[in-house]
């Protein structure tokens, strides 16, 4: 059905249709509004699940891996400091298997305060066992949401769900809503594979000697690879019930493309309107969009990229000592190729800084006019700020 | 001594808990109170490693290891996720250290208690972090050695109350208990059993090891202990109706502290301020209880 | 549709290995930790170590606590045949050594053991006791009073044939003819023979051993036990001791106890301090006349029980201490005794010594007179000979044995340093054991033998340990106060048990003490220690922190697992009654 909702519904509504039995949340700006829509669904009965305010996001996902440990499908959404804060559990929640989603509302990290979008905090999570969605819009969120459950449960690892602060939380958007019984039809009721039971006791995380230890890391490593192949065929199923993909990555006129700009989350639909128009000039550019950043689609980058003489990654973030994240997995999945493009790697829209048209053209021409990378990074945008100290 | 038990044991022997170790006799106890329709939550914490290596574990019933401060936030997901599957007779049950209560759980322990979650929280309480080697916590009394409170840097803060702390809270069901006095301690996890919202109980676990007491001891000196009022047996219900359950004859607090190695650099004058301490503690506790010393 | 593609994407990727473990910890075998090992070993309770009878007096309160009277009372009666004699007349050095009487009171055993013989009366319950088979030899024993009997009762459990000779018309001896009704009823008396004789033994009253007839007896039996007693007062060896007025105070107890009491109007002094001069006392009180104790130590001195002498002075008798016996004068129907004074110059052997103050004396005018300074063997043959070779003396009796002839041994008073019911016994249980060891394997082996049935130090044996009963396994170390953990006990005043009143007490015989329910009973019996002997309190099971004291149907109700047992020792240290020892592992 077709409405008009602000993201953060959209996110709640997706969590709705996903049949959620446990949620647990802790508010911080920009993702309140999830939160606040959940826990009224919660209350109006809208949806049959427990909410549970707790004091803080790391309590949160202690409390989400407590609940799926028991065999319920949970579901929580944070932000920046939040996620940070949860960092220690996200490795839990992947080492214990469990399939928990969680939508994560991209916010730069402090000192100082800053409400709005800025992809560090989710990225600096990439190293977690975290399956990674970044989308581009409201339905792209509601689809993914769906799509990340039915994910989770057949490789038994986490997902997030990745949105951008305020362009996609608090904008409104017309989308297609499924119906619930469309939904049931896609994702069924959650199975868990191993529950606290009492009929059948067991011990969960226990002390692990190195004997073992890396053996189910390696088992964790080998569920990432098949959630590759198994997105594609969740990917099938979805589109049969409601006829939309997105695919691992999202090529665009990257066939005949001289310079391929590298993008995600919001950045991609403002590249939409730049690709438009260069190429109404004549300018060869195309747009690989990542929408599946864990785990990295090496093989379908590669293959995006052949052709391209120069590569122009957008980072809407910053490895401090090292550069952009999504340039340095790009470089890293080109590297071992026989022949590949130079990457451009440029930081832009850092802690909220509009991501114009104007500068993504900047970034291209840079781009065509330079044969090689000046640096690493090169930082769009940069001002000089004259305050005291 | 007149208990009523079962001999079924909830746990398995061939744990690695030390020689004497108090914290595996509140186990055993609480388990044997509580029956086998329960859920075991497991902050950090000597027992999450005395329950042994993978792919063993000593306890018989479901248990969740969690990260070192999730003790009540862990529990309360459990619990939401029973009461969605309609689950009414299982008991959730957090275990956890001093460590994972007084120091780096409080704030999900508070949560969880402010948030009245329907769970018992148990604290076996051997007055350091023993399980990363006998570093001070809260917990921790006023005089004691501990390896980050050596030598004349023995420790000059008070042990915290946590208790009261959680009567703060107007917890429904908040009670000490000792292994030395166990008829009293599995009366005391009946009747949390049977009551509804958060339940507390301060168990004090004698640490043969970190005490630096010989082994054979352990239960002896919890008993000293109480005996001496350093440890009061008491309940509070409701945060506010307090019911002391034992009034010791008040045997001086010297022997207690003399017989303990993580004590022998107290002076008689170190012992005497902590007489005092002892002293006006009871006469709080006394009060508060609607009684006089 | 949805399910069964989940399904099958669940089953396409199944997990391997994560942190979930599904065994338990039962193959770490932690018993290899151990350096000490804790095991189940009973010891010896110092009031069962005191008592000459050895009786296993932990066990018996035990047993008592537990409602199982007949088992406790059979538990006495293997080391002792007369709890109902003993748990009234027994000075009870048991209550002395009892530890409890460090930590509150000591408990009453005597009124327990009283208890268990009443019950054993009032339900006329009879005795289930382990017996070793038949012998062929045969033990003739001479007078029946408690050694004699005992020894009887002894070799009987033994297998032997006994016959005891007794001179007069009734057994029991000094019970039978000393000691007053009012502290010994005769039907406590003659139910407790009457057992002996149930056993098997056959008591000839009326048959006095003279020299010949033991010359007879010498040709027929395999051993003699002489236990005639002291039947004869020691003289004052003053002047005048041969007046009429002057009598026996053992002789005057016969008669008493015989129906035909003496008249005793007026005033009547007994000379002496022991239990016989207060019997003697006490009876005249009873009979109507006024008692004079004359002594020649202080009160504490007198060897006669402290209770009995408190007694007596309630009861109107007078003491005189300090005084000696000079001379006995007629003066008309009365007699005037001349009476040293003694002055203490000094203690020697817990009593004070005493000699004559001066010259002085004083003047007591009586009706009559009695002796009862002492006793002595009626005959001279009747004491045992000076030790010699083939003369074996043990503690509590002497053995004769002689080439190509019968074995002679003597006990009791014949032979005792302390005089007393109890040590009797304990003369009987060792003679039976000397005489047994001594048919079966020769004389040498009778001091192993004792060695191997002795009681905490010694000197008292164990029957039971002797034939092979489970009381062999105890430790022999006597349990002090100090290995008590007394954390488990509350304090629990002792109890009182029911006497007569003053006024009831003077006008009559009848016994004093009055009986104690069995509820009574069992309180005070709860009250014991039960020093260095497992009562199935559990605290050890209770307290295991590796689950290594495991429940099973043997004796002991329990057993350690050592695969586990880290040997930390708390159950060493929470059993209250250090009935657990604790070793080095030895591998």
């Amino acid at each position: 059905m077709k409405q008009v909702l602000e993201g953060s519904q959209a996110v709640a509504e997706a969590v709705r249709l996903a049949r959620v039995q446990v949620i647990s949340a802790y508010p911080i700006t920009p993702q309140t509004h999830i939160v606040e829509f959940l826990s009224d669904y919660c209350a109006t009965g809208k949806m049959n699940a427990k909410f549970l305010r707790v004091e803080s996001e790391h309590s949160c996902m202690a409390a989400l891996i407590g609940a799926q440990s028991t065999g319920v499908r949970t579901f929580t959404a944070t932000s920046g400091q939040g996620l940070a804060l949860m960092h220690e559990l996200l490795h839990w929640a992947s080492g214990a298997r469990l399939p928990i989603v969680m939508a994560e509302v991209n916010r730069a990290l402090a000192p100082g305060w800053n409400i709005w979008v800025d992809q560090t905090d989710s990225l600096a999570q990439r190293d977690t066992g975290w399956i990674q969605f970044y989308c581009e819009d409201s339905q792209e969120v509601i689809d993914t949401t769906l799509q990340a459950y039915k994910l989770a449960e057949s490789v038994a690892l986490p997902v997030m769900v990745v949105l951008d602060a305020f362009f996609l939380s608090h904008t409104y958007e017309p989308v297609d809503l499924p119906e619930q019984e469309e939904a049931d039809r896609f994702l069924p009721p959650y199975e868990a594979r191993f529950e606290l039971d009492t009929k059948n006791p067991c011990t969960f995380g226990p002390l692990v000697p190195p004997a073992v230890y890396m053996e189910m890391r390696h088992d964790m490593a080998a569920a990432m690879d098949t959630a590759l192949t198994n997105f594609a065929r969740i990917e099938d199923e979805f589109e049969q019930i409601f006829g939309r993909r997105y695919g691992a990555v999202e090529a665009i006129a990257c066939d005949d493309a001289e310079i391929v700009f590298v993008t995600s989350g919001t950045v991609t639909s403002t590249a939409r309107l730049v690709l438009e128009n260069l190429r109404a000039r004549g300018e060869k550019l195309g747009i690989l969009k990542i929408k599946l950043f864990r785990p990295f689609p090496f093989e379908f980058i590669r293959k995006a990229l052949k052709g391209a003489k120069k590569v122009a990654v957008i980072d809407r973030n910053f490895s401090f000592g090292a550069s952009g994240i999504f340039a340095q997995e790009v470089r890293a999945a080109l590297c071992n190729a026989e022949v590949h493009a130079p990457v451009f790697g440029y930081i832009a829209g850092i802690g909220g800084r509009d991501v114009t048209p104007e500068v993504l053209e900047e970034i291209y021409w840079k781009t065509k006019n330079n044969a090689v990378p000046e640096r690493e990074s090169v930082w769009i945008g940069l001002q000089e700020v004259r305050h005291g100290n | 001594m007149e208990i009523e038990l079962t001999e079924r044991e909830f746990m398995y022997p061939g744990h690695v808990g030390c020689p004497g170790c108090g914290a595996a006799i509140a186990m055993r106890f609480v388990l044997k109170a509580l029956g086998e329709k329960m859920m075991m939550v497991m902050p950090a914490c000597c027992w999450s490693v005395i329950a042994g290596p993978y792919p063993t574990s000593t306890l018989k019933i479901p248990v969740i290891h969690s990260a070192f401060e999730t003790g009540g936030a862990t529990a309360s997901g459990v619990r939401a996720a029973l009461d969605m599957k309609g689950d009414t007779e299982t008991t959730v049950v957090t275990w956890a250290g001093d460590g994972g209560t007084f120091d780096i759980g409080f704030q999900a322990l508070s949560g969880a208690v402010e948030r009245n979650e329907d769970f018992i929280y148990v604290c076996y309480d051997n007055e350091a972090y023993m399980n990363t080697g006998i570093q001070r916590s809260s917990s921790t009394p006023y005089g004691a050695w501990t390896t980050t409170t050596p030598g004349k840097d023995w420790k000059k803060m008070r042990k915290k109350n946590i208790v009261e702390a959680l009567v703060a809270h107007r917890i429904p069901y908040a009670a000490t208990a000792s292994i030395s006095h166990p008829e009293d301690l599995i009366r005391k996890v009946q009747k949390a059993k049977s009551i509804k919202g958060s339940r507390f109980l301060h168990i004090f676990a004698s640490c043969p090891t970190g005490w630096k007491i010989p082994s054979e001891m352990a239960v002896k000196i919890a008993r000293m202990a109480v005996q001496t009022n350093i440890f009061p047996l008491y309940e509070v219900e409701d945060g506010l109706h307090y019911t002391i359950n034992l009034k010791p004859k008040r045997f001086p607090v010297r022997e207690y502290f003399k017989i303990q190695g993580r004590f022998q650099h107290l002076t008689d004058q170190d012992l005497e301020v902590i007489q005092k301490m002892v002293d006006d503690d009871w006469a709080l506790l006394l009060r508060k209880a609607g009684e006089h010393a | 549709m949805a399910q069964k593609s989940q399904a099958q994407l669940t089953a396409e990727n199944p997990i391997h290995i994560m942190p979930r473990s599904t065994q338990s910890t039962e193959a770490n075998k932690t018993g290899s930790w151990r350096y000490l090992r804790p095991r189940y070993e009973e010891k010896t309770a110092p009031c069962s170590a005191a008592c000459p009878a050895g009786e296993d007096i932990g066990k018996i309160e035990m047993l008592t606590t537990q409602g199982l009277f007949k088992e406790a009372w059979e538990t006495i009666l293997r080391e002792n045949p007369f709890p109902g004699v003993c748990g009234r007349v027994c000075f009870h050095p048991c209550e002395g050594a009892c530890n409890r009487g460090e930590f509150d009171d000591a408990i009453a055993i005597h009124s327990i053991e009283r208890f268990l013989a009443d019950t054993a009366e009032r339900n006329d319950l009879k005795p289930l006791l382990e017996r070793l088979p038949s012998r062929p030899e045969k033990v003739a024993i001479a007078g029946a009073g408690p050694s004699g009997l005992a020894a009887a009762w002894f070799l009987t459990l033994l297998g032997y044939t006994c016959d005891v000779f007794e001179a007069s018309a009734e057994a029991g001896g000094i019970l039978r003819w000393g000691i007053p009704l009012y502290r010994l009823p005769l039907t406590a008396l003659r139910r407790e023979i009457a057992q002996i004789e149930a056993q098997g033994v056959r008591i000839h009253t009326g048959r006095p051993v003279t020299a010949d007839f033991l010359k007879d007896l010498e040709r027929s039996y395999q051993a003699v036990y002489l236990a005639c007693g002291h039947a004869r007062t020691t003289a004052l060896r003053v002047p005048g001791e041969e007046m009429d007025g002057v009598g026996d105070g053992l002789k005057f107890l016969e008669k008493v106890r015989n129906g035909e009491p003496p008249p005793v109007t007026g005033v009547c002094a007994v000379i002496g301090g022991g239990n016989t001069a207060v019997d003697v006392a006490r009876s005249i009180v009873r009979l109507g006349g006024e008692a004079l104790i004359l002594y020649r130590r202080r009160r504490r001195d007198m060897p006669a029980f402290g209770d009995e002498v408190q007694m007596a002075l309630e009861e109107g008798v007078k003491l005189t201490e300090l005084v000696a016996p000079a001379r006995v004068e007629k003066d008309g129907g009365r007699y005037v005794v001349t009476l040293r004074q003694m002055k203490v110059t000094g203690e020697e052997g817990g009593r004070g010594r005493v000699e004559p103050d001066d010259d002085k004396t004083i003047e007591v005018v009586v009706d009559r007179l009695f002796k009862a300074t002492g006793a002595e063997a009626a005959e001279g043959w009747h004491n045992p000979p000076a030790a010699d070779t083939g003369t074996l003396a043990l503690s509590h009796c002497t053995l004769a044995t002689r080439d190509g002839r019968n074995t002679l041994a003597w006990g009791g008073d014949l032979t005792n340093d302390i005089k007393s019911v109890v040590h009797a016994v304990a003369s009987g249980k060792q003679a039976a054991i000397a005489l047994d060891t001594l048919f079966r394997e020769g004389p040498d082996a009778i001091l192993p033998k004792f060695d191997a049935c002795v009681v905490g130090n010694g000197p008292s044996l164990s029957m039971e340990v002797y034939m092979g009963g489970e009381r062999r396994l105890r430790n022999r170390h006597v349990v002090s106060y100090g290995e008590i953990n007394t954390d488990y006990f509350r304090y629990a005043p002792r109890m009182t048990q029911p006497r007569l009143v003053r006024e009831e007490r003077v006008r009559t015989f009848t016994e004093i003490d009055l009986r104690v329910s069995g509820n009574i009973a069992m309180r005070e019996a709860e009250r014991c220690f039960n020093c260095g002997l497992c009562n199935q309190c559990d605290n050890c099971h209770l307290f295991c922190p590796d689950l290594s004291v495991i429940h099973d149907q043997s004796a002991q109700g329990r057993h350690i697992n050592y695969d586990y047992c880290k040997g930390c020792g708390l159950c060493v240290v929470e059993c209250p009654r250090n009935a657990m020892t604790l070793e080095e592992e030895i591998r």
